[in-house]
């Protein structure tokens, strides 16, 4: 009986999976605040930090849940953020630029930066993972080359408002383009040709080029528009500080990556949820921010995202396997000779780690360094 | 049946650098008729469809529809000619829903604001009234993903999304109940029954001669890149097609 019932509930479910996910967690995370430091993690201003902090992330993760969604990954947007806004801060200071136009110019700069990324990926047929990872090599190179170690500071108050400033009474100025960013993207996803041939790239390339649509072109607008909103975000964090420097944005990629990822978007292509990327960044930012206010050291973050983005990848994969009962679970998985096999690889190399620290520790001497 | 054929292939040869997939092979299929090819593995049935589609195009040979000589030089072309395909691979988004899948290349737009966006409840409309009106097959959600249909309604939302187009005459259709159980293969099957009287030409390709002795009117087999027969199937027999696809009568 309940068998019957269940099957239809979870396809009912299924394409509101996406969103179902981050949402407990974010429950999860208010539950436990509740508990652990309710005074301190509820208060108004806090609130506002968390926002103002993902807001930052909202425009990139809109901009990669179509590159992800297209079957891609875009590893460079950490660079293109550091180098659009250093070339902005340099037109501004060193130019003499006015703020409205050096600001359209990073973004545009971000755009062109994406453009290279895409054709790259598409003209040369260089692996995106590859490509992106060298071109944010390249980048960030430039913006050290051009920068020299310096860091440009305090800007005028059009950036900072872009960055840091408050509609009184109401949210962050940052918060309201991040949300519109957002929004936009929904309607570019659902409503759109882009939207529309993303996914269907995603799904099945040979299909949709059958059916005339260009991929390679397709493919190269997600990234341009990746590379526009990782400008955008430069901007933002430039504006946020009053500040920029050639490292700065060096956890842009993976943190952006996994709130789409949390989010539903699958990296096998096809299903892309912006309501779930903007879920993604909320959760990431809340569980930073709850990481701060329980006082637990800052590199204890990076354990964290890790580990949130092996679990909710492991549990999509799980959930969207459609012949559950066929596995038998992980024990049982464990009592096949292969699982057996890999047991005892794994018990050797254990095994062999702690005896080498025992060996280690018989052995040891004065720690003092020689010399 | 007319007298003249609605598409005519005449000494078509395909090769593909030394190899020879299609040796002067003529074709002749006509309005309202289901004409099948049958033949082994490596007869060429699916080259010889590809030129007819403007897939592939020949190295030889000439093609006329309705006795006009037509060339393409891709499967665009051919499909604004009036010929598309029904592939075995379906080529369908299986994220998409079918309203999407039926319009995708070639989506309906509205104007808001200025800006053209896609009109989703239109298409969804129309996709129901194709399916209803040409194919009589009624979905029972429009909004699920195609993965979640059925083999038959995902054939069904492929062959929708080429008789959309009011010019079409020709449809080949490549191995479309080579995944399909038995009912969802007798579905498909009076869905070409449909389409056939419904005036257009049906070029199916099949393995199973079950079902070409079902619902074609004539038969052409390919043997090693030649036609090797063109037989009435009235007047043949499975044993006939048989011999001819394993070339058992010229060996005998």
């Amino acid at each position: 009986m309940n068998a019957v019932t269940a099957k239809p509930m979870t396809e009912r479910l299924e394409p509101y999976i996406a969103i179902i996910g981050p949402m407990v967690m974010i429950l999860a995370i208010l539950l436990f605040m509740g508990v652990a430091e309710p005074a301190r993690y509820f208060r108004a201003t806090n609130l506002n930090l968390i926002l103002l902090d993902a807001a930052l992330y909202m425009p990139m993760a809109m901009a990669m849940t179509f590159v992800i969604t297209q079957r891609g990954i875009d590893l460079s947007i950490g660079s293109i953020a550091a180098l659009s806004s250093i070339l902005m801060a340099f037109l501004i200071k060193q130019y003499g630029f006015s703020v409205y136009i050096a600001v359209p110019i990073a973004i545009m700069l971000g755009a062109l930066m994406g453009l290279i990324n895409g054709l790259i990926i598409t003209r040369f047929n260089v692996p995106d993972l590859i490509g992106t990872l060298a071109m944010d090599l390249v980048y960030r190179g430039f913006a050290l080359v051009i920068a020299k170690g310096l860091v440009l500071a305090r800007f005028p108050d059009f950036l900072t408002e872009i960055g840091r400033g408050q509609i009184p009474g109401f949210i962050p100025i940052p918060v309201v383009i991040g949300i519109a960013t957002m929004i936009a993207g929904y309607i570019l996803l659902t409503r759109s040709y882009f939207g529309r041939y993303t996914i269907a790239i995603g799904s099945n390339p040979e299909a949709a080029e059958l059916t005339g649509i260009s991929v390679k072109r397709h493919k190269v607008y997600a990234y341009v528009l990746c590379g526009a909103a990782a400008a955008l975000a430069g901007v933002m964090l430039t504006g946020k500080l009053n500040a920029i420097q050639a490292t700065s944005a060096p956890y842009f990629n993976l943190h952006v990556i996994a709130a789409v990822v949390v989010g539903g978007t699958s990296l096998f292509g096809g299903r892309a949820s912006m309501l779930g990327s903007f879920a993604g960044v909320l959760l990431l930012s809340m569980m930073i921010n709850a990481l701060v206010t329980l006082r637990i050291e800052f590199f204890w973050q990076s354990v964290a995202s890790g580990v949130v983005i092996v679990s909710s990848v492991a549990l999509y994969t799980w959930m969207q396997k459609k012949d559950r009962d066929g596995a038998g679970g992980l024990l049982a998985g464990l009592q096949t000779p292969d699982g057996q096999k890999m047991l005892r690889f794994s018990a050797l190399l254990i095994g062999l780690l702690i005896g080498l620290l025992a060996i280690g520790g018989i052995f040891a001497g004065d720690p003092n360094p020689s010399g | 049946m007319a007298d003249t054929p609605l598409v005519q292939m005449r000494g078509i040869t395909k090769r593909f650098g030394g190899v020879t997939a299609l040796q002067n092979v003529d074709l002749n299929a006509y309005a309202g008729e289901v004409l099948a090819i049958v033949g082994d593995n490596g007869a060429g049935k699916s080259t010889l469809i590809k030129v007819l589609t403007g897939v592939y195009q020949p190295t030889e040979g000439e093609m006329y529809l309705d006795g006009n000589r037509i060339e393409f030089s891709n499967h665009a072309e051919a499909i604004e000619a009036g010929i598309d395909a029904v592939y075995q691979t379906l080529a369908l988004a299986d994220h998409l829903d079918p309203a999407a899948n039926m319009f995708l290349g070639n989506e309906l737009t509205k104007s808001v604001l200025g800006f053209e966006i896609l009109d989703n409840k239109r298409m969804r409309s129309e996709t129901e009234r194709v399916l209803m009106e040409r194919l009589g097959v009624k979905l029972k959600s429009l909004d699920a993903p195609t993965e979640s249909l059925s083999g038959g309604q995902r054939q069904a939302v492929a062959i929708a999304r080429a008789v959309y187009s009011e010019g079409l005459r020709v449809l080949v259709m490549d191995e479309p109940t080579a995944a399909l159980g038995p009912q969802e293969t007798a579905r498909t099957l009076k869905l070409i029954q449909t389409l056939k009287a419904q005036g257009l030409a049906v070029i199916l390709i099949s393995h199973s001669l079950d079902d070409v002795f079902e619902v074609s009117d004539r038969v052409h087999v390919q043997r090693r890149g030649q036609c090797v027969g063109v037989v009435r199937t009235a007047d043949s027999s499975t044993q006939e097609v048989l011999g001819l696809i394993v070339g058992a009568e010229e060996a005998a």
